[in-house]
């Protein structure tokens, strides 16, 4: 056993401190509830009287009241985006899942390529992809935007996905846990004669899982909540992700508090399903880190 | 890759130089086009890392020296660009001081936290799992909801959560998000909140990565609890604590999103007379509001500068009391 250095009475600000750690979701999720009069009441309650989903749609909701304690729910609003705010959950979701599986791939295959085959100059370019980690992304970001810009790309898909494909961090972890993978079997498979594309696939990729699962819950994870990439690319409404999507809703509202329960209600539904996401892959994820953390 | 045909490449390895300076070019053919699948599967990871992300690098060091509003093509001035941030530009020292403030803080508060929570909440019983979830939740939640919610709590009218805690002790009501003394606190506690469970899982791992053995023949020795914390956790986990520290040290001098979120004004990324502008919300706001693109590159590179001499820095020190 480890010296117990908190005494279990010694625990208790501790057990305090991770309730307080709850406070800001709890205060979302209360606000996101809230009916309008309740929001801005003085004091403020601490259990919502009246909760009601508003704040999501208003049933009762007509453009001619406005202004008068009543505002429009969250799925209201954007009625010149096709599909309102379900058009940016489902910008992000097509984004992130886009950006996961296809960096994914082209990150083991150049794994694979780079540690369990004999390549002339693969040493060099293993280098190059590790220093340039030490480079903070938004160096590239000036002339990354201008590439996408002369490609005609601002404001598409394209513009989201392709300047995100190569992950140098993704490549680098994936070869630290393929050195891992025993090169016999690899050997033994090229003495059957499977080609090199059928041994990724078919040997080393089933092996890598756990390291596959890591990065991908980090991928899905950094695109789901990015947000200064879109911000520069994204021009129409129709094309922001869920965090641009709330910058502007924000933008347009913060100096009424009778919006702020739309925009917790907007910032619950962005963050419910990596929170979710999260407590189904807990293992994965803690061990993804700790991996990664503990080699790099 | 175009070196193979004229001479070996520096890297590679080489068992036998002697041989292979004779291999027939019949040999070397062959091993050539035993690796062409190879570099098949490196071609669109390497395509792409090299469009999008080696050669926008070249590009933002070369516009660094230049003078560049993306219409008219750059035209080279020095080191103008870099004397300018460097020695004039009044807001970017005010960049460069609330990052410094706001890294310093932020780091050692978020270190201490995490290795605290982590020697308390290291255990495998359910308790300690909960509570390892709590204080990772914000780490996976995206960080303009968070950014969200803390404006929310910090809102200026008097029934703000921030508002109503300090009303119970008998403060009056303050202009949390307009009193630019409170901007860089603010914005230190967002970042302890969202990240000392990051660091937490880290330090957990180091934690059980340490023999059993240390702690016994410690206590065979006699040692109580801290006794075996301070000279057998604590020395175990620098290496771990050195990378807790530099990962969080870079990516709080890469913050964003919170001051854009919560402080920016209608006419300035920064908040109230600059108070919270730092690094790359001051590259924002010269590369993508007044499109001074070669200017907003010399901040880039700067940033870079600071970030890299910064963990230099620090790894030096760590070395340094390694050796004590």
């Amino acid at each position: 056993m480890r010296p117990n250095l908190w005494p279990t009475l010694g625990r208790i600000p501790l057990y305090l401190f991770g309730l307080t750690m709850l406070v800001p979701f709890y205060w979302m999720l209360t606000a996101a509830f809230k009916p309008v009069p309740e929001l801005t009441k003085n004091p403020p309650s601490f259990v919502p009287h009246d909760p009601t989903l508003d704040a999501f749609y208003d049933p009762t909701y007509t453009p001619e009241q406005r202004g008068e304690q009543v505002v429009a729910g969250l799925f209201q609003r954007f009625s010149d985006v096709p599909g309102g705010f379900g058009r940016f959950m489902f910008n992000s979701l097509l984004v992130a899942t886009t950006i996961t599986v296809l960096s994914l791939l082209l990150a083991s295959l150049a794994a694979y390529a780079l540690t369990k085959m004999d390549l002339p100059g693969k040493r060099p370019i293993f280098v190059v992809i590790v220093a340039s980690m030490m480079v903070p992304w938004q160096v590239s970001l000036v002339p990354n935007y201008l590439i996408v810009r002369n490609l005609g790309w601002l404001d598409s898909y394209q513009g989201y996905i392709v300047p995100a494909l190569a992950k140098a961090f993704v490549v680098f972890f994936l070869v630290q846990y393929m050195r891992s993978i025993p090169d016999d079997l690899v050997h033994a498979a090229r003495v059957d004669g499977a080609s090199e594309w059928r041994i990724w696939w078919r040997v080393v990729m089933p092996l890598m899982r756990p390291a596959l699962a890591a990065m991908a819950i980090f991928v899905v994870l950094a695109e789901w909540n990015n947000f200064l990439w879109p911000l520069i690319i994204v021009q129409s409404d129709s094309m922001a992700n869920l965090p641009v999507a709330l910058s502007r809703l924000n933008a347009s509202n913060a100096y009424n508090p009778q919006h702020f329960a739309v925009i917790m209600a907007a910032s619950l539904l962005t963050s419910l399903p990596t929170v979710v996401v999260f407590l189904v892959f807990q293992k994965h994820f803690t061990r993804g880190i700790a991996l990664s953390g503990i080699k790099g | 890759m175009a070196s193979t045909t004229t001479s070996p490449p520096a890297g590679v390895q080489v068992s036998h130089p002697v041989r292979r300076a004779k291999r027939a070019p019949a040999l070397r053919r062959m091993r050539l086009r035993r690796a062409l699948p190879g570099y098949l599967m490196l071609l669109p990871f390497a395509a792409l890392f090299a469009g999008f992300l080696v050669w926008p690098l070249l590009n933002s060091l070369y516009f660094a020296f230049t003078n560049y509003n993306g219409v008219k093509p750059p035209t080279l001035v020095g080191f103008d660009n870099f004397q300018r941030l460097w020695f004039e530009d009044e807001r970017f020292r005010t960049a460069l001081v609330n990052s410094f403030a706001y890294v310093a803080a932020t780091v050692t508060l978020t270190t201490v936290l995490a290795l605290a929570l982590a020697v308390a909440f290291h255990g495998t019983s359910w308790r300690d799992r909960i509570m390892r979830t709590l204080f990772f939740l914000p780490a996976v939640t995206s960080t303009i909801a968070v950014a969200l919610i803390w404006r929310w709590i910090f809102t200026v009218e008097d029934f703000g959560l921030a508002n109503t805690v300090i009303g119970w002790v008998g403060v009056e009501p303050v202009q949390w998000l307009a009193t630019p003394s409170l901007t860089i606190p603010i914005l230190v506690v967002m970042a302890v909140w969202g990240g000392c469970g990051y660091g937490m899982v880290i330090f957990v791992a180091g934690l059980n990565a340490i023999p059993e053995e240390h702690y016994e023949s410690a206590r065979l020795d006699g040692a109580n609890a801290w006794q075996q914390f301070w000279y057998i956790t604590l020395p175990q986990l620098k290496p771990v604590t050195t990378y807790v520290v530099i990962t969080s040290l870079i990516s709080a001098f890469q913050v964003f999103e919170a001051v854009y979120i919560v402080f920016r004004g209608v006419s300035s990324v920064g908040g109230v007379q600059d108070s919270g502008l730092m690094l790359v919300p001051y590259l924002y706001d010269m590369g993508f509001t007044k499109f001074q693109l070669g200017y907003a590159s010399a901040i880039a590179w700067s940033l870079f500068i600071v970030i890299f001499v910064v963990s230099m820095i620090q790894l030096r020190v760590t070395r340094a009391l390694r050796e004590l």
